[in-house]
């Protein structure tokens, strides 16, 4: 796995999963996780909050990212279009 | 002036049915492709969206010329088998190859693009060779019928053989149901080619209907999984 990942392919590895944790993840999982540096994060993480796709919950061990329903529905969607471009072999 | 139609006439409306159905598949196709397009910007599936596309149309205007055909003009319902206008219904006639014309030029343009779509260099001269070879074929096909089938199933031919490739390096199940898709899309147009004979042309819409509900299948396949 030595491809390099497109921008929209490291958006959605991050929706997946921050939404196959149902509680949230805290942004240090998620950084690792999603094998990105802190500074990809930082600056995918502010994209997706200023797009609706992720939201910020507060818990007693600080903060956490939990996929909204706009970030869920922009997951699937981008799934299917996987889906479809495999087909084709696009 | 004869007019043939090879539609055999307990056929009759059945075939419109199966151009309808196969024009909606076609058209979620290509909506798909362009929803696709528009999240990724990937210029293939916008391709691939132009060229379902264009098939889609190409069904629309089968559909709304033998809708005309079959139930505007009494004698073609009365003759059913080999159905034969006069002079009289001269515009019948115009409508009936300009629908024609439409139908094999979108057609094979929708074949030809999703055919270029693997294939990244194409240059400007070959598109417009292509396009003049699809404009006598359909021009010609007024009188030489077989030809449109014949040059619809070279290019089915050729789609499969670029869908085989993309199978070997995949394996993925889906591009098998489109490989098993389009082979039978594409024997349907060698039968087309013998629908003198009314059966002919029953089976070869039957193989049709087979090969677009596969591709509906694959469609509620992709849904699911994605």
């Amino acid at each position: 796995m030595d491809r390099k990942r497109g921008r929209m392919e490291i958006i959605s590895d991050m929706l997946a999963i921050v939404q196959s944790k149902q509680g949230g993840i805290k942004p240090t999982h998620l950084m690792y996780k999603a094998n990105l540096s802190h500074k990809q994060m930082k600056l995918y993480l502010d994209e997706l909050r200023t797009k609706g796709l992720i939201g910020e919950v507060e818990e007693k061990d600080g903060k956490r990212f939990v996929a909204t329903e706009q970030g869920r529905d922009f997951f699937f969607q981008y799934r299917r279009v996987r889906e479809f471009e495999k087909t084709f072999g696009l | 002036m004869v007019k043939i139609v090879f539609t055999p006439d307990w056929f009759l409306g059945k075939d419109i049915l199966i151009e309808f159905f196969s024009f909606v598949v076609l058209l979620i196709f290509s909506i798909l492709s362009i929803k696709g397009y528009r999240l990724k910007k990937n210029k293939s599936l916008l391709g691939l969206g132009i060229g379902f596309g264009l098939i889609a149309l190409a069904k629309l205007s089968s559909v709304f010329t033998k809708l005309v055909l079959y139930y505007d003009s009494a004698p073609v319902q009365a003759v059913g088998q080999a159905i034969m206008t006069s002079q009289v219904f001269s515009s019948l006639d115009i409508f009936y190859y300009a629908g024609f014309f439409f139908y094999s030029f979108l057609t094979l343009m929708g074949f030809f693009v999703i055919y270029k779509i693997p294939h990244k260099k194409v240059y400007g001269g070959d598109y417009v060779l292509i396009l003049y070879f699809i404009v006598i074929s359909s021009i010609l096909s007024k009188d030489l019928f077989y030809l449109f089938h014949l040059t619809a199933f070279l290019f089915l031919v050729l789609i499969v053989v670029n869908y085989l490739k993309i199978y070997q390096k995949n394996g993925f199940e889906n591009t098998l149901m489109l490989i098993i898709a389009f082979s039978i899309l594409a024997l349907s147009q060698l039968i087309y080619i013998l629908s003198k004979v009314g059966m002919f042309f029953a089976l070869s819409n039957i193989m049709e209907l087979i090969s677009y509900t596969i591709l509906l299948f694959l469609i509620i396949r992709i849904i699911k999984h994605g």
